[in-house]
């Protein structure tokens, strides 16, 4: 089991890379990740077929038989300029907190030893960063949870949440665009369309957004 | 146009897939073997890039009110027409007006890809004609096709040429499926990992494009919190339970299970093939072997 695992990047040693496939380089990008991913939309290299932020890592995906050009291991070995955080676009998202729309509201709620209307004040309060989308097309994982809401996923998952559920997975809140399986605790519903796949900009929140929850 | 007098299991149009959509949480798709479906596109004069329809163990009832030029690819299935005609694979195919194809089960394997000429022309969403059934999007209304309904064929352009492909020598369909180590493995006990190396898996019912779900003996893990991190089809994840799941075609492009394996590209042609109960095992191959081996191209021909 000896494959390339972060390996240093020539010339500069950072940041760490390996291969997860022969196409599939996964990048340990940390804090920066949005600002990797944004030089290198910038710079635009021909050899990417596709570049996926995720949690602190980017994995960049070669077209099938390319290479990794010299220019994007310099790219990748310069330290990216930081992303301000003022050049997402900003959303309001209003919310329909519990009740049916968020079955696991008063669970979280007394875990979190707050009542419910103090836990819908608390994840209200913050102004949260899009910090990379998965699951589903348009599902956003949001960074800035207070630390007091930071929850567990549902030890067995339901087999249905409806679309536009809000609900919490470990440190992060997000929101099911569609409906279909979910294992995150669910606290409340948005109307607010996520994902049209016939919009040129198919996905409401984008990488950087910032999102603030509004009780509807 | 093509009437759908019965559907088969799972007929959907496919394309080459919407590369470079992850940051929407938007998977590639596309067709599972897409070198199949360029192939069958080229014996009826298609761009590569053209829709048609891969079918899935079982197949549909189709008639062709205007006949049609057609090609199958993949795996062989029972098939006949109601001319009376036999039904070649890797090869062009005249249908006559009214004429019916039918295609029964798989006799090995999994799929199939059927080309018209002219393409299906369904609306491209994103770039591609391609079904995405989990998001209900792309091919014919985002589902597979039902029985009644009916697709267009889009326009052809010159001359008809009578073709034959020749599959890459598919090597051998001998296992075991070969992977690069996944960048979790090393969270894996050397018992663990000699299980899942060791092993024979069957491929269980549940799997579909989204991911070929495998049943055998458990692969545990210390389950630390894991990062979300981006994935492409061939990663193998392995959930608490310890069953890994090859991420498929319309899989998520982020998770958060552990990855022990990844298959290479050139394997992906055998996933596509994989059917319910089939057996599944493992071998790791360095990742600098894996990219010196080019995809096999088919050869196409003049029919004699």
């Amino acid at each position: 089991m000896k494959a390339s695992r972060n390996k240093a990047l020539p010339h500069t040693g950072r940041p760490a890379w390996r291969w997860v496939s022969e196409r599939g380089l996964r990048v340990a990008t940390g804090d920066a990740t949005l600002a990797y991913y944004a030089a290198l939309r910038r710079r635009g290299f021909p050899e990417l077929e596709d570049a996926i932020p995720a949690d602190c890592s980017l994995l960049l995906v070669l077209r099938r038989g390319a290479e990794v050009s010299a220019a994007l291991w310099a790219e990748l070995a310069a330290s990216p300029a930081p992303v301000p955080a003022e050049a997402g676009k900003r959303h309001e998202i209003a919310v329909e907190y519990g009740g049916d729309a968020g079955p696991d509201l008063p669970y979280l709620a007394a875990a979190a030893g707050l009542d419910v209307a103090a836990y819908i004040r608390l994840h209200g309060s913050v102004e949260y960063t899009v910090a990379f989308l998965g699951f589903q097309p348009g599902f956003p994982y949001l960074r800035g949870l207070p630390r007091a809401l930071h929850a567990s996923r549902r030890a067995s998952p339901r087999t249905q949440v409806a679309a536009g559920s809000v609900g919490i997975g470990g440190a992060y809140t997000g929101i099911y665009p569609g409906r279909g399986p979910g294992g995150w605790q669910i606290i409340g519903r948005t109307a607010a369309p996520l994902f049209n796949p016939d919009s040129a900009a198919p996905a409401l929140l984008m990488p950087g957004d910032r999102v603030c929850f509004v009780a509807a | 146009m093509i009437e759908i007098l019965r559907a088969g299991l799972c007929d959907l149009v496919m394309d080459q897939g919407r590369p470079g959509r992850g940051a929407l949480g938007v998977p590639a798709g596309g067709a599972a073997d897409p070198a199949a479906l360029v192939a069958a596109n080229r014996l009826v004069g298609n761009d590569d890039c053209a829709a048609g329809l891969e079918i899935t163990l079982s197949g549909p009832s189709l008639r062709f009110p205007h006949g049609g030029v057609a090609a199958l690819t993949g795996a062989h299935f029972a098939a006949t027409r109601s001319s009376g005609a036999p039904v070649p694979w890797n090869e062009t195919l005249v249908l006559a007006a009214g004429e019916t194809l039918t295609l029964a089960g798989a006799e090995a394997g999994s799929r199939c890809w059927l080309a018209l000429r002219g393409g299906l022309a369904v609306r491209a969403v994103m770039g591609s004609r391609s079904t995405f059934w989990p998001g209900a999007f792309g091919g014919h209304l985002g589902r597979p096709l039902r029985s009644g309904d009916t697709v267009r064929i889009g326009k052809a352009a010159g001359p008809v040429h009578l073709l034959r492909g020749q599959p890459p020598s598919a090597g051998e369909d001998s296992w075991p499926l070969r992977v690069i180590a996944g960048p979790q493995a090393g969270r894996f006990h050397d018992a663990q990992l000699a299980t899942f190396f060791g092993a024979d898996f069957r491929v269980a019912a549940a799997s579909d494009r989204r991911g070929i779900r495998l049943s055998g003996p458990g692969v545990a893990h210390a389950q630390a919190g894991l990062p979300s991190q981006g994935v492409l089809p061939g990663a193998v994840q392995v959930p608490p339970d310890g069953q890994p799941i090859i991420l498929g075609w319309d899989g998520p492009v982020t998770g958060g299970y552990p990855v022990i394996a990844g298959v290479i590209a050139a394997d992906w042609p055998r996933l596509a093939q994989l059917r319910p109960g089939d057996a599944v095992s493992f071998a790791t191959i360095e990742v600098e072997a894996a990219r010196a081996l080019a995809v096999a191209g088919w050869v196409i021909e003049e029919l004699a």
